[in-house]
């Protein structure tokens, strides 16, 4: 953990763009008021290539170890959407920046490097997204289901919009047993 | 101090229990005779404790007052609220209603309110206890 | 974590999803040597109630009380969170007293919560007696959200854009009475705690969570606060009227000097931050604005904006357990969210249950896996319920099973 000065929402922005150039395909940079004094909170949206993913990673440890929250998917038809949410520069107040990354992975070929080695909390939500997203980690440490019971069905994914996600399976309770 | 809790123990045994012993001290052998006698004036009851002000119990309706608009039906978390075509009014089952009050909020005729009875446990959830229309 | 260090010395004990030393349901699997925890496997899902699935069917205002039902005691924290998801996705300003009020609210739950831990915390060591005062303690703070909100638990109080109760003047003595109340007997309850031996000895170097883990394993809360981590939402961020209220990180070298991260510390953070909640309160009821309560009264008015909203958002909020992250999608076609993740403060927390158990002994098993207020059916929420097996059983079929039973019994 290297304690760099703190930068702003610009300066993460810049940070980015100067290392990953035209991979880092949009920036956004969203900020909200809140209370009487008005204290302002910044949001981040960052949408990067999956070729450079783990790198933008392995530079945002660089930064500060950041606290990732949760990573939560779409199925957005052709491609999945992976949104990894990190918070920066906690434990100072009102200094956290919310930064959300994500990453679009095909639905023909939907894998990703794993970010276990780099933060070892992310293990569980990398299971939870295999089970409910039907993606594949490379690399994760641990493969088994998280939530799912271990007869759920093979290739039915809860949070699929497709032919694979449940509403077919819903229907059909009484076929699956389950 | 090694034992701190002792003292709090001891003063308590002195004291009245927390709990309102409602409805009788004892609990009775049938409930619904209990409640018989109570209605008979043969048995007493321990009142419960009362509740406060703009405390969420049994819906109220007012069915002059409803138009029959259905935004209730809308924001209804638990959908507990049907529809009568042929009326133009509303059915809550409180079997699956929320107390959540969002209807009361909605609706535009102020036909629903939030009463105060809150003794609504029952066997069978389409009793006539719980279900307003 | 994964690979079995199996030998003739040691063997295997599951605890859970069923047992009496755990109050919700989920798997341990110990590998033991002697009466030394070697390794620990934790596995979930024994409660998934597809709250997202079924979310993702209902429009946000329905959500709200849906999310409610997330956590029983995290009432106010997940729709919080959702809330402010959305608000941030469809660009709803908030007014000023609505902020405020939604700290008191924030507030009274979290003392709650916190009483209610360390009242479970005693039981899990077997002090009995202590898990009375604390929910006699709690029953005046439930008391009181009952007299402003309507309900004890799911206080139904939130909604998008603002809150739907006022606290007015005449309010004001009841909750000067509680606070007063609890002031009083915080100094007995920190006394019981911290200076009483019987917690003393099961509590202190014991599931031991370094400040390396507690940041590598994003733990949240009070858990990773009494390692040392400083994160607490409510001071990081500017979120409802937290930003201005003077607010500082709890850790327990306020109260002792030094981190150890252990159990004891675990109880030193929540006992101080019921303090502070105390605190909060008073400031909030002191400073608060007077204004609106809501940005836009009109309900179906927000739901048609939602439905014309094309966006995403984040919401997060400290919840008595640590941070709620809610995302919502949009798509810009229904007023039913496209996508809508919960993360609840248990999912982060279970990782790090691993090096807190490791090396401990079996009867420190419940205190530890207490220890970081563990909410099982808030982490686990998604799944597919019912199947082959009718789970509806009227009393009539309940009764002619029970019957049935005893008379196989007594054959």
């Amino acid at each position: 953990m290297t304690e760099n000065k703190q930068l702003d929402a610009n300066g993460i922005s810049k940070y980015f763009k100067d290392k990953f150039k035209t991979n880092i395909k949009k920036v956004e940079i969203k900020k909200r008021t809140a209370g009487s004094k008005k204290n302002e909170f910044v949001n981040i949206w960052m949408k990067v290539d999956k070729s450079v993913f783990k790198d933008v990673i392995k530079h945002l440890c660089d930064l500060q170890f950041p606290h990732l929250a949760v990573v939560s998917g779409n199925d957005l038809g052709k491609t999945i959407e992976l949104i990894y949410h990190f918070s920066l520069y906690y434990g100072t107040r009102l200094g956290e920046i919310s930064l959300n990354i994500s990453v679009d992975l095909p639905k023909s070929n939907p894998t990703i490097e794993t970010i276990c080695d780099y933060i070892p909390g992310a293990l569980i939500t990398e299971r939870e997204k295999q089970e409910m997203l039907g993606i594949k980690i490379e690399g994760i440490p641990d493969n088994r289901r998280l939530f799912l019971p271990d007869d759920f069905p093979k290739g039915v994914y809860p949070w699929r919009k497709d032919e694979k996600g449940m509403e077919k399976m819903i229907r059909n309770l009484h076929e699956v047993k389950k | 101090m090694r034992f701190s809790m002792l003292p709090k123990v001891f003063a308590q045994m002195f004291k009245k229990p927390w709990t309102n012993k409602f409805p009788a001290k004892y609990i009775p052998p049938s409930t619904t005779k209990f409640f018989e006698d109570v209605g008979a004036g043969k048995a007493k009851i321990i009142p419960a404790v009362e509740t406060p002000e703009g405390f969420r119990g049994k819906i109220q309706y007012d069915k002059e007052k409803c138009t029959g608009c259905k935004l209730c039906l809308r924001v209804c978390p638990s959908g507990a609220i049907e529809f009568k075509e042929k009326e133009k009014k509303i059915k809550i089952y409180l079997a699956r209603c929320t107390f959540c009050s969002q209807c009361n909020d909605v609706c535009p005729s102020n036909c629903l309110s939030m009463g105060n009875e809150f003794l609504l446990a029952d066997a069978d959830i389409y009793s006539k206890d719980l279900i307003v229309e | 974590m994964k690979e079995k260090t199996t030998s003739k010395t040691t063997y295997q004990l599951p605890i859970g999803p069923i047992h009496p030393a755990l109050k919700e349901p989920v798997m341990f699997e110990f590998e033991i040597d002697g009466e030394r925890i070697v390794d620990v496997d934790v596995s979930l899902g024994h409660v998934h109630r597809a709250i997202e699935w079924t979310g993702m069917r209902r429009n946000s205002i329905q959500i709200i009380y849906l999310a409610e039902r997330i956590c029983g005691i995290c009432s106010i924290s997940h729709p919080m969170a959702f809330i402010r998801a959305v608000e941030n996705a469809v660009d709803i300003e908030v007014p000023e007293r609505a902020e405020y009020l939604r700290v008191i609210q924030c507030e009274l739950e979290r003392i709650c919560s916190h009483i209610l831990w360390a009242g479970v915390a005693a039981h899990e060591i077997g002090f009995d007696t202590v898990l009375f005062l604390t929910w006699q303690m709690r029953e005046k703070v439930l008391d009181l959200t009952e007299y402003l909100t309507g309900n004890r638990i799911t206080k139904a109080i939130l909604t998008i854009g603002g809150v739907r109760r006022d606290i007015t003047k005449d309010h004001h003595p009841k909750i000067f009475e509680t606070l007063n109340y609890l002031k009083d007997n915080f100094d007995k309850l920190r006394h019981i705690f911290l200076d009483d031996k019987t917690f003393q000895l099961r509590s202190q170097g014991c599931g031991i969570l370094r400040y390396e883990d507690a940041l590598k394993l994003c733990a949240v809360g009070p858990t990773t606060r009494a390692s040392g981590v400083k994160k607490d939402v409510r001071v990081d961020q500017s979120y409802a009227a937290y930003g201005d209220l003077d607010i500082k990180h709890i850790t327990p070298d306020l109260l002792t000097g030094q981190v150890n991260g252990d159990v004891y510390d675990r109880i030193i953070v929540r006992l101080l931050e019921i303090k502070q909640s105390v605190e909060l309160i008073e400031k909030a009821i002191d400073q608060m604005p007077s204004g609106d309560l809501v940005s836009e009264p009109k309900i179906l008015k927000i739901l048609a904006t939602i439905k014309k909203t094309n966006g995403e958002g984040v919401g997060r909020a400290e919840a008595p357990r640590g941070e709620v992250i809610h995302y919502v999608k949009f798509n810009g076609e229904s007023e039913h969210p496209y996508t809508w993740k919960v993360r609840a403060p248990t999912y982060n927390n279970i990782l790090p249950w691993i090096p807190m158990l490791k090396g401990e002994q079996i009867a420190d098993i419940p205190i530890v896996a207490a220890s970081t207020d563990p909410c099982i059916s808030c982490t686990n929420r998604v799944a597919v319920i019912d199947g082959n097996n009718n789970y509806e059983l009227n009393k009539e079929e309940l009764h002619r099973l029970s019957v049935e039973k005893t008379r196989r019994l007594m054959k």
